[in-house]
């Protein structure tokens, strides 16, 4: 039943983003072939103006020239190939000691779905919400290829529920002058195998947030440097950001970057077709068995923080207009699976081992597998 | 008699004077405009009853690559790609509306060679809001354009 809810939820959902994109690309109909040049003026006339209004200004743009263009609805597909997983020993809350138990992982895949809503667009302004849905669903056999057979709690709901994320978000842009400008973005997410059905606690929404001060010298370069609070290692930290994002004279080599989150470089064949190599690295922190405390020690809460490396190469480009296809292949690098408590409620902040030294309560071990993605995009004026 | 004829002259007088209201506030787009990002100039005309905006300054005129004055190299209609950009139509078919409002116009963009439905709003006398969007307003963006004067 709930598993029928599931798959006709998601049909209408996949069904309303692939009709929001192709509907409003239909609706466009861009008109290039009427071109009517009459060039019988001077046109150095123009050189020597001036802004009417003295006391207006410039600011610089969000945008550089090259860059590629933004995704204002995603609709997509992300394909992980077989490995193995191993998890780790466990002691539950009756000190009953789970030995550690592995599965072959036939493949685990799902769907990505984003939205990027601009809601105020202006030259000394950018304000957008976004919201998203990604999903990650496991099929699993033991590892001499039989059907599954474990006790073990976290082979058991990674292959019955898998792993799931709402979120939203939201980004600020807010030029200084003509050269400086301030970003900020920032999310907050629901994340867990969501067993059973039905909606977390707010308490458990994991915030992201990055602040970054930047300076666009010219039409084909920003940069900056920021501080951000970030899942993408799996577990919560506090990081400094660099962005760097460029175009080469000739508009054909670029680098979109924005460390350690992602960092592309990228080949533009021409402004429609887009080629990227680099990484992204992704995380979050997922909370486990919503309800029953069975596998809970003390009665806290658990966890899997989730940190992975996608070495990959990417092909974007434009199907019709503004709608996107964006095709993606790549390597999987596990960073870090495994599973922590929550203490009182609260994460334990280790600050890459500086701050505590506090043992993961199961430490997992993943294969690193090639993946595949696929998305349909409707990208952004 | 003399008096009725005064009358109804006056009142033709007005009436074509109200008449005309819309296409005299309309023309107020006409002029040279800046668009936020300081790259180019933009000339809006009147055609008949329609507001048109061509590009007649750029701040780098000419390809980096080539040298030459740049093309509409972006043009996904292969027929246009060696089009000037100087002299270049890129707002297009707009009609006034009432209310500091032009409507129903659509906006090229040289960089990518998209064109996009577009909306102006005038917010004060120098100031024009040009919204670019695909579809629905909302799948949009928003830039502030200037008017320009010849410098004293």
């Amino acid at each position: 039943m709930q598993h029928q809810f599931n798959n006709r939820w998601k049909s209408v959902v996949l069904s309303l983003g692939c009709w929001a994109i192709i509907d409003v690309a239909q609706a466009q109909s861009p008109d290039s072939t009427k071109q009517e040049i009459t060039n019988d003026e001077d046109f150095s006339m123009y050189d020597n103006v001036g802004f009417a209004d003295e006391g207006a200004r410039r600011y610089c743009s969000p945008k550089i020239e090259g860059l590629s263009p933004a995704k204002l609805i995603s609709v997509g597909y992300d394909y992980q190939l077989g490995y193995g997983l191993g998890a780790g020993k466990f002691t539950n809350q009756a000190n009953r000691i789970l030995e550690p138990d592995s599965a072959r992982v036939l493949n685990s895949r799902g769907l990505r779905l984003g939205f990027n809503i601009p809601v105020i667009s202006r030259t000394d302004l950018v304000w957008q919400m976004g919201a998203n849905y990604w999903e990650q669903r496991y099929s699993m056999l033991d590892p001499d290829g039989s059907k599954l057979k474990t006790d073990h709690p976290l082979l058991q709901t990674l292959s019955e529920n898998g792993l799931r994320t709402f979120g939203v978000s939201t980004t600020l842009f807010k030029p200084l002058d003509d050269t400086r400008f301030l970003l900020f973005q920032g999310s907050a997410d629901l994340n867990g195998d969501f067993s059973p059905p039905g909606l977390m606690p707010l308490k458990y929404v994991k915030y992201s947030a990055a602040l970054v001060y930047g300076i666009r010298p010219h039409e084909k370069k920003q940069w900056g440097v920021g501080l951000a609070r970030t899942y993408r290692v799996g577990e919560l930290n506090y990081i400094p950001v660099f962005l760097f994002n460029w175009t080469d004279p000739a508009n054909k080599w670029g680098t979109e970057i924005l460390f350690p989150a992602r960092a592309h470089v990228r080949y533009t064949i021409n402004p429609r077709n887009m080629l990227f190599g680099g990484f992204e690295l992704e995380g979050q922190s997922y909370r486990l068995w919503r309800v029953s405390n069975s596998y809970s020690i003390q009665g806290e809460d658990l966890e899997i923080r989730r940190g992975e490396i996608r070495l990959r190469a990417m092909y974007e480009f434009s199907l019709k207009d503004f709608v996107w296809l964006s095709v993606q292949a790549g390597y999987r690098i596990n960073y870090r699976y495994e599973v922590d408590r929550l203490v009182g409620g609260q994460e334990i902040y280790r600050a890459f081992g500086l701050l505590s030294d506090e043992p993961y309560v199961m430490e997992n071990r993943l294969g690193n597998p090639l993946y595949f993605n696929i998305s349909l995009n409707l990208v952004s004026p | 008699m003399k008096k009725l004829t005064l009358f109804l002259i006056g009142l033709a007088i007005s009436i074509q004077a109200f008449a005309l209201i819309p296409g005299e506030d309309g023309d107020r787009l006409l002029g040279v405009w800046e668009p936020s990002n300081g790259r180019a100039r933009v000339k809006v005309e009147k055609i008949g009853s329609k507001y048109y905006g061509k590009i007649v300054w750029l701040k780098e005129p000419n390809d980096p690559e080539s040298g030459v004055p740049k093309t509409d190299k972006n043009n996904p209609d292969a027929n246009l790609q060696n089009v000037p950009l100087k002299g270049y139509r890129m707002l297009k078919d707009f009609v006034y509306q009432g209310n500091n409002q032009w409507t129903e116009g659509t906006i090229y963009d040289p960089l990518n060679g998209s064109t996009y439905s577009c909306t102006i709003k005038m917010t004060d006398p120098n100031t024009l809001d040009i919204r670019g969007y695909i579809g629905v307003s909302a799948f949009g963006r928003t830039d502030i354009w200037k008017r320009l004067a010849v410098k004293k």
